[in-house]
């Protein structure tokens, strides 16, 4: 068994062979905690299930560099000297920094637990926590990151590719998701038929879609990136 | 970690009520203790707790540094509830330590071929955290007790080098520079030296604290031992840290009172209960440029190993103390500040000096 694989208990065939095969990096868990104990005893712990970690003392001795490539967890511990976890975990948000956590605290209020959650945290675990309550927490964490990292690699294919189409063939693009004809659009537009399908033709080709539901799906993401401000079907009539 | 239990429990007093902060900065006068129908506010809050609120005390300043004054409402009972819940919460590191490592040597130990070397590794730290768990309970039994239930003769020195290297982690984690200046040749101290050490750490933990997160002094702290006029072997730890408002410093010692978010209410007041059971005197002072300087004495061990010349001279600096100590406590409030010099007589010149820097502060 792979080492991604041997923590992934529980999840759809379709879904470990994704993790196993897409992988562009290993995934790495992030420790931060100001404790020396805990810090050794959660790498033990992450080494039964071969996983990968770094730790940091604290939120100052991490950066921005410091994200591995590969999908990517953290382990935070709320309280902490200089900044509290639930603070970093706002400035992470802040800067952009998607890394899914999962909190640990010896002590914990229902208004913090709240604000973690509220604030996109996976988990919120109280110390002591049982070991695989912690595992569960982290797989779901590096699930999750590996689909962000999917999706961000799609839309940056997506915008790249848009990139090359002329503004004639964006036009064109718009009213062939809203469903219009080439004889439609032709009309539409003000161009002839044979110019239409031209066109679409270059959009496909660009684009590589394979289907024009598959094209559609695409301009949907770019709309919704904002990337793509094409006209609704409402808006044409 | 050996933690400071004290450093958990974040305790407020409050002193008095209408308290005039005087411009020219000049120790003013406070009204009775507080009664005891009021009831303690104690909270167990991260460093960032911002919960700061302007009660009675109002006229007390609020510093960026540790001693910020907050509001109370006191309840010695709810005090004793919050610490309890720190201490367990102190052991809690450790035990969760401990139980993570032994979930992961069973984990190694589960497989088709058990990995031996890891389990034996994690089964090793578990033996260590397990011995420390037992060490931080009985540590916190000492410092809470106020009798001196053993005596051990030691060197100070070496105690002194022993919970430095114990607080190593903390320092460097918050970029503090400990120097020391340890005299040679002191007598040995006889007193319990846990609680001896535990006073040292809570001070120690204290000036760190001081100097950490946001300040943005310089960030040293120094140790020094050496001798009284009278013999007895002497302690300073002074920070290079904002130093703490005139006004609290007369509370700094009383029991639960802190100024801190997480402050040592009880930790203070235990570390001079400690002391003072081993005839010594724990004080405190302003230091220059700035900073918080505490400094407790121990008395040596058997006066009849001095030389006759020294005991005669101890015995006529023990009146001038007591002179001088008659003088302190007739005027308190005014005395926050304590230098013990060679001689009675520059006592209170420097009390005057200090009460004039002080006023720059």
């Amino acid at each position: 068994m792979t080492p991604v694989s041997q923590l992934i208990n529980g999840l759809e065939a379709k879904d470990a062979m994704e993790i196993v095969t897409h992988d562009e990096g290993k995934p790495t868990v992030l420790i931060v905690d100001d404790d020396p104990d805990i810090r050794e005893s959660l790498q033990c712990l992450l080494r039964t299930v071969s996983l990968d970690s770094r730790v940091f003392v604290s939120p100052s001795k991490f950066t921005k560099s410091d994200l591995p490539s590969g999908p990517t967890c953290m382990v935070l511990d709320v309280r902490l000297p200089g900044r509290s976890g639930l603070d970093f975990q706002r400035e992470l948000t802040a800067a952009n920094v998607n890394v899914p956590i999962i909190f640990i605290t010896g002590h914990a209020d229902v208004p913090m637990a709240v604000q973690a959650m509220k604030a996109g945290a996976i988990e919120f675990l109280i110390k002591p926590f049982r070991d695989q309550d912690l595992l569960d927490a982290i797989q779901l964490g590096l699930v999750n990151d590996r689909a962000r990292c999917e999706r961000e690699g799609e839309l940056t294919r997506l915008r790249e590719r848009f990139g090359k189409l002329t503004s004639r063939e964006r036009e064109v693009l718009a009213h062939v998701v809203n469903g219009r004809l080439n004889k439609q659009i032709a009309n539409d537009i003000g161009i002839s038929e044979m110019t239409v399908k031209i066109h679409r033709g270059q959009v496909v080709r660009k684009m590589k879609a394979s289907s024009v539901s598959q094209l559609t799906r695409m301009a949907d993401r770019l709309r919704d990136a904002n990337i793509f401000g094409s006209p609704k079907a409402t808006d044409l009539f | 970690m050996i933690n400071s239990v004290s450093s958990c429990v974040g305790v407020q007093s409050l002193r008095g009520e209408s308290v005039q902060s005087a411009d020219n900065g000049s120790a003013t006068t406070l009204n009775a203790p507080v009664p005891a129908a009021l009831e303690l506010d104690c909270t167990l809050a991260d460093d960032n707790d911002q919960n700061t609120e302007e009660g009675i005390a109002s006229s007390t300043e609020l510093t960026n540094g540790r001693y910020r004054t907050m509001r109370a409402r006191a309840s010695p009972i709810a005090a004793l509830g919050q610490m309890s819940a720190c201490i367990v919460h102190e052991i809690n590191q450790p035990v969760t330590a401990l139980l993570t490592n032994t979930e992961a040597a069973l984990r190694f130990l589960d497989r088709p071929n058990p990995d031996l070397e890891e389990s034996q590794h994690a089964l090793i730290r578990v033996l260590q955290l397990g011995n420390r768990i037992a060490e931080i309970v009985r540590r916190t039994h000492a410092l809470l007790q106020r009798v001196s239930p053993q005596k051990d003769d030691f060197e100070i020195n070496q105690a002194i080098r022993e919970i430095i290297s114990l607080s190593q982690e903390d320092q460097i984690k918050n970029d503090v520079s400990v120097h020391t200046r340890l005299a040679q040749g002191l007598p040995l101290v006889r007193a319990d030296q846990i609680q001896v050490q535990q006073v040292i750490l809570n001070l120690i933990t204290n000036a760190v604290e001081a100097m950490s997160g946001l300040y943005e002094g310089t960030r040293e702290l120094c140790i020094t031992t050496g001798q009284t006029s009278n013999g007895d072997v002497l302690v300073t730890v002074q920070d290079s840290g904002p130093g703490m408002d005139p006004q609290s410093s007369d509370h700094l010692f009383d029991a639960f009172y802190s100024t801190k978010p997480r402050g040592l209410g009880i930790g203070l007041s235990i570390c001079r209960a400690i002391i003072e059971a081993h005839g010594g005197r724990l004080w405190a002072s302003l230091s220059e440029p700035h900073g918080a300087t505490f400094q407790f004495t121990l008395p040596q061990i058997c006066s009849d190993r001095m030389p006759r010349a020294l005991q005669r001279r101890s015995k006529i600096t023990e009146e001038e103390c007591a002179a001088s100590e008659s003088a302190e406590l007739r005027s308190p409030r005014r005395c926050h500040v304590l230098q013990r010099t060679s001689s009675a007589s520059d006592q209170c010149t420097q009390c005057v000096r200090d009460r004039a820097s002080s006023s720059s502060v």
